[in-house]
């Protein structure tokens, strides 16, 4: 049964994706740590990083995709539960800080010893634990998916409504975060983390192992989404996409499906959270900004939804732009980015893989239909030569 | 009250007494209808009538104000929704056909088959022989086996209406509930329908709406007609369409 | 420190004695040149007395001095102890008279000595100058001088409020000035029947000054009026009570009406066409701009027409937003009618672009957008003050909303606007020009957020992020009030202000707005449609 559910997942071009992204995860770090600094080859750990920090954003997107693309449910507060999944992996980090913060208190983080708390809030416990801190990353966005659809989903909230109050969502944590009392560092956030399992976060090999994570969690996440959209369950989302009342008339209980493709797509956003901040070394409010959900959406528009693979590149894409456009033109890349929401929309509603995919399938139909042609055109000419006689 | 008791006791489908009404528009009033096991029952009005109201009552997707609405004499229909009613086995077609467009043929009719349908039932699902030969069936039925792997968006009209039929077979439903099936069908596939459904009312009850006063001579069964959420008359075709009523509300026109 | 307070109060008495008669004539008496140069040697204490004795003088050229004392800008000079204003001019300070406010010349930073001020110096001065003001032949300036003793009262300025009490003509300043010298009576050395007397006036004005003027003053008082202070301020408390909820509830119209102002647009443009318009804060924002242009251009080439610049900016914003809008409609969104999703993602692309237009032409900084002299200022009704921009505000959404609402329902417009919103097919058979309408339906919903941009410029920061801050609140309006609905949008706004501003004193203004966004959300669930909803099956699809 799981065989047959994986099986499934491993289409061709998934195989193809993951194949890349795997290499990409083994040959990036190779470069980095094995070719000395002055080669040709070389590839600096910065740009490793960056390059980490475009595969968590492309596993950000993927998560939306799973929602958006086969679920039609738009969030525009996917953002939150990335940021919250990069809060449990930054208050694991905070704690392995040790006394080595500012203030050299063993237990309390800077931020705490700085406004007067005696000791670590309840909610703090625990995250010095790697496989705890490992395990909110995953359920504290996955329950807030929960939540959030469980009331939600039953009442039918959909559509315009269902983003718009996904909005409201990461701005109410964002303001939430804002406020020192939460406990969170207030607008300053997590930051100035030591070491993850004892390497120190700064070295060149643990930043080489945080990119293969980043690759191969991005690979398995791939596997996943692939294994649900290919399942008898995957086409059942497309249902409720397209139809929903359908799906419910057929008897399906379209609020557990919604609720269950939701909590794993934020725990996806979670971990994708969760491996972005060791690498950019900070998490903080801003992550919650509406704005950064918005973005994620058109990663997604752009590299094609409902595709899988295209937001992966959507994503990789418009962040390689903007790394771009904010070094040589940083006046533009707002108008660069909002031309390209435009342009998508009217132009290229598929999204780049989508499109391809769509010209792909069109051409084969076309084959068919000439080769259908053929054979009966042959019979036909035929009978009317039969005819004729 | 003798009678109703004794109807109550063998119905499929009973409604009492249903009354709806939107922003005080009264769509259905005091509209009592019951439907035996096994039978095929065609249903006429005037539009706005409340036929589709009525379906959507049965089917939970809209709540009675008043009324009683039970399921085989016991379930109390609106108590219950829309995929708890499926399950009961009561399948709808929509007035506009309602297919899964992106899907094929053949998927459309694996999600409608009547099979567990929790989360990880259908993530886990795997084709299985009975399952395969049953749709195969289907698709001989709704006469689609040389198209089945073409997507429901590239079919016409009349063969959406016939997919969703299908589906609902599918569904292996007790009770069928049609919402105007020959819409935009040409009369070779509407008398096609007919044969049809009669063929799929031996195995099941069928409760089918039509405006297309040929179609229902054709199905040759129970008329029920309504009219500003009330029934006028039921009967054979020729008692309602000679009823004074009928012909004042509905065939006059 | 008793025989000191005596002192100076006699001496100030006699001073003041000698010197009220003449103050039409100005500074006879002491020379006030002299009292302050006295300035550069005194220490705290001596510097108090001499406040004092400048503010015997009545002579109001000196409020610009006494007013750089307190800012920390005066200095003697090292070389004749002569005390200047001294204003910063690169290396030196530029030197400025203190009587007569002319320059006197510069002089390099180490030659002058800053004068050293503290707090409690500041508070002398302020009510020196309150005091000093007080005879002043501008109404404006004297209701300024006895609101000034009123902040900060001393016993002081009690025969100087006197004798401006006796020559006030003007009722309302009058008033503030009688409410003054209560106050100020308090802490002075009258008869116990006097303060009693105070103690009336000052419960007879109430508020909430008035209870901490009252228990400030009740430590030092003669232990016989503890209970006519305890029964003034029972009473001043209870009528209080009202006033703060009254207090309260006006804040919240007023974040109502901002709240109104924003969504109001995005009633048309999301509410009745159904579009998701994530630029409509950027319309706000356009509006905001427009009112910064006009505002420029007056002061350029017509400053006597500064009041009137809002006036003027209004139909300049609505036609410069509106013909945004146009374009926007007619460039975008007509492509993308019925793919409501797909529309939020072009609208918020737009919004990037004409942020960042602003920015690329005015800077990332906030803009200076001025009040006009009838926005600001205040007045108190009751236990409570009402600003005059939030009084404004207030009026002018309102009447936004009415004349919105006449042309929605009367004009022919609004009709073709309503056929074509409710049945688009319809309406074009009905040889209804759907185009057009879509496109001015959306110019007049951007128009109306360019105008309430004109508002909102006079109360927010006018930078190219002020949409982004209304944008999510605006969206909260209208779904909570009901898409479709007009009223609803007037509900909504003004509930959720009043919620916000009674959840904002228990919980603080960010937790405040959490919850509301946090019940909001809960009321979606209840109430998909939200407040008002439209019924019916088009919703539905
Ligand atoms: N959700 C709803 N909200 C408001 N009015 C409704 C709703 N559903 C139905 N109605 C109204 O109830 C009345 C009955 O509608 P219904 O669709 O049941 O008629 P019908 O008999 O199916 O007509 P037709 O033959 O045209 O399909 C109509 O006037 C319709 O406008
Ligand atoms: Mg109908």
């Amino acid at each position: 049964m799981i065989s047959g559910f994986v099986f499934r997942a491993l289409e061709g071009r998934i195989v193809a994706a993951v194949g890349i992204l795997l290499a990409i995860g083994i040959l990036v770090p190779a470069l980095n740590l094995l070719t000395p600094p002055d080669s040709a080859l070389h590839i600096p750990t910065y740009v490793m990083s960056l390059f980490g920090k475009y595969l968590c954003y492309a596993l950000l997107a993927l998560a939306l995709d799973l929602v958006w693309g086969y679920c039609g449910i738009l969030s525009l507060g996917h953002g939150a539960f990335f940021a919250l999944g990069g809060y449990a992996m930054g208050m694991y980090l905070m704690r392995q800080i040790g006394s080595r913060g500012v203030y050299g208190n063993p237990i309390l983080p800077d931020f705490m010893v700085f406004l007067n708390w005696k000791e670590l809030p309840w909610f703090w416990y625990g995250f010095d634990w790697f496989v705890f801190a490992m395990v909110m990353v995953l359920v504290v966005p996955g329950l807030l998916a929960f939540v959030f659809g469980w009331f939600a989903f039953r009442s039918r909230v959909n559509g315009v409504y269902l983003s718009i109050i996904t909005q409201a969502m990461t701005y109410a944590l964002l303001l939430a975060f804002f406020r020192n009392d939460m406990g969170f560092g207030g607008n300053n956030g997590l930051t100035d983390f030591k070491d993850i399992l004892g390497f120190s976060v700064q070295a060149d090999g643990t930043r080489a192992v945080l990119f293969f994570m980043s690759a191969l969690m991005l690979s398995l996440c791939l596997i996943l989404a692939s294994a649900i959209v290919r399942s008898k369950f995957g086409k059942v989302l497309v249902g409720v996409r397209d139809a929903e009342s359908r799906v419910r008339f057929l008897g399906f209980r379209v609020e557990n499906i919604k609720l269950f493709t939701f909590v794993v797509s934020a725990m996806m956003a979670g971990i994708a959270g969760a491996l972005f901040v060791p690498q950019v070394g900070i998490i903080n409010p801003g992550e919650f900004a509406p704005a950064n959900s918005i973005e994620v959406v058109v990663w997604t528009a752009v590299g094609g939804r409902g595709t899988l693979i295209g937001p992966i590149i959507g994503a990789i894409l418009v962040n390689g732009g903007k790394s771009f456009f904010t070094g040589a033109f940083p006046e533009i890349w707002l108008f660069a980015l909002g031309g390209l929401f435009i342009a998508v929309t009217l132009f290229l509603p598929k999204g780049i893989v989508g499109t391809i995919q769509h010209g792909f399938k069109a051409r084969k139909a076309l084959k068919a239909a000439a080769e259908a042609e053929k054979g009966r055109g042959g019979t036909e000419t035929v009978a009317q030569a039969q005819a004729a006689e | 009250m003798n009678t109703i008791s004794e109807t109550r006791q063998k119905s499929l489908l009973y409604l009492e007494n249903v009354s709806v009404s939107f922003d005080g528009f009264k769509a259905l009033n005091s509209l009592s209808f019951v439907v035996e096991p096994g039978e095929l029952r065609a249903i006429i009005g005037p539009n706005g009538a409340g036929k589709t109201t009525m379906m959507d009552i049965i089917t939970g997707k809209t709540r009675p104000d008043t009324g009683t609405v039970l399921f085989e004499d016991t379930i109390d229909l609106t108590r219950q929704d829309e995929a708890d009613i499926a399950q009961l086995g009561i399948g709808r077609k929509f007035q506009k056909p309602t297919v899964f467009e992106s899907h094929t043929v053949w998927d459309n009719l694996e999600l409608a088959l009547n099979r567990s349908r929790g989360v990880f039932a259908t993530l886990f699902y795997t084709l299985s022989p009975e399952d395969k030969a049953r749709i195969e069936e289907i698709l001989e039925t709704i006469r689609m086996i040389h198209r089945k792997d073409e997507y429901a968006a590239n079919l016409s009209h009349g063969q959406k209406q016939w997919l969703e039929i299908g589906m609902l077979l599918a569904q292996e439903p007790k009770l069928l509930l049609v919402d105007e099936p020959v819409a935009g069908m040409t009369d070779a596939e509407t008398a096609e329908t007919a044969v049809l459904l009669k063929e799929i009312a031996k195995t099941r009850s069928v409760v089918v709406v039509e405006h297309d006063m040929g179609f229902i001579r054709e199905l040759g069964v129970k008329v029920t007609c309504l009219a500003e959420g009330s029934v006028l008359a039921e009967g054979s075709i020729d008692f309602v369409s000679n009823d004074p009523k009928v012909i004042e509300n509905y065939l006059g026109r | 420190m008793m025989i000191k307070f005596f002192l100076r109060v006699f001496f100030l008495c006699v001073v003041s004695a000698l010197a009220l008669p003449s103050y039409a004539q100005s500074g006879a008496g002491a020379d006030p040149r002299s009292l302050i140069d006295a300035l550069s040697k005194a220490d705290f204490g001596e510097a108090e007395k001499l406040i004092g004795q400048l503010a015997a003088t009545g002579d109001a050229r000196l409020v610009p001095a006494l007013n750089a004392f307190s800012e920390g800008d005066l200095y003697f000079r090292k070389s004749d102890n002569l005390v200047f204003i001294g204003k910063s001019a690169g290396s030196n300070y530029e030197l400025i008279d203190p009587v007569t406010g002319a320059s006197a010349g510069q002089a390099a930073k180490n030659a002058v000595t800053k004068i050293k001020i503290n707090n409690s110096l500041r508070r002398v001065i302020r009510s020196a100058m309150g005091g000093l003001t007080l005879l002043s032949p501008d109404r404006g300036v004297r209701l300024q001088a006895a609101d000034a003793v009123l902040r900060s009262p001393s016993a002081e300025n009690l025969e100087l409020l006197e004798t401006a009490i006796s020559k006030e003509t003007d009722g309302e300043v009058k008033a503030r000035m009688v409410e003054a010298r209560a106050v100020s009576l308090l802490s002075s050395d009258r008869s116990v029947d006097e303060k009693r007397a105070a103690i009336q006036t000052i419960k007879n004005y109430g508020g909430r000054n008035a209870i901490g003027i009252l228990m400030g003053a009740s430590a030092s008082l003669d232990p016989s009026l503890k209970a006519d202070v305890d029964a003034a301020i029972a009473s001043i408390e209870s009528g209080q009570r009202l006033w703060d909820i009254g207090q309260n509830v006006w804040y919240g119209v007023s974040l109502g009406s901002v709240l109104l102002l924003a969504a109001i647009g995005l009633a048309i443009t999301f509410g009745v066409m159904g579009i998701i318009n994530m630029a409509h804060g950027e319309m706000v924002m356009l509006g905001a701009y427009s009112t910064f242009v006009v505002q420029q251009v007056i002061r350029d080439s017509a400053p006597g027409l500064f009041d009137w610049s809002l006036a003027i900016a209004l139909p300049v914003a609505f036609l410069v937003t509106g013909a945004v809008g146009f374009v926007i409609e007619r460039g975008v969104i007509r492509f993308l009618y019925g793919r409501p999703l797909e529309t939020l993602l072009a609208t918020w692309g737009v919004s990037l672009i004409l942020q960042q237009t602003i920015r690329s032409i005015f800077g990332p900084t906030n803009q200076e957008v001025g009040n006009p002299s009838w926005m600001s200022g205040s007045f108190p009704v009751g236990g409570m003050t009402i600003t005059w921009n939030r009084m404004w505000i207030i009026a002018f959404s309102l009447s936004i909303f009415v004349a919105l609402l006449v042309v929605m329902k009367k004009s022919s417009f609004g009709l073709n606007m309503r056929a074509v919103t409710q049945n688009r097919r319809m309406a074009s058979s009905m040889g209804i020009k759907t185009p057009w309408v879509d496109a001015f339906t959306f110019a007049l919903g951007s128009g109306i957020a360019g105008i309430a941009g004109v508002a909102l410029s006079q109360i927010d920061n006018v930078s190219p992020n002020l949409g982004q801050s209304y944008i999510i609140d605006s969206f909260m309006v209208v779904v909570f009030g009901g898409v479709g609905n007009l009223w609803g949008t007037l509900v909504g706004a003004l509930s959720l202000g009043v919620l916000n501003k009674f959840l904002e004193p228990s919980v603080g203004a960010v937790l405040g707005k959490i919850l509301v966004l946090v019940l909001i959300i809960l009321f979606i669930q209840k109430r998909p449609r939200g407040l008002f909803a439209l019924k019916g099956r088009a919703v539905e699809a």
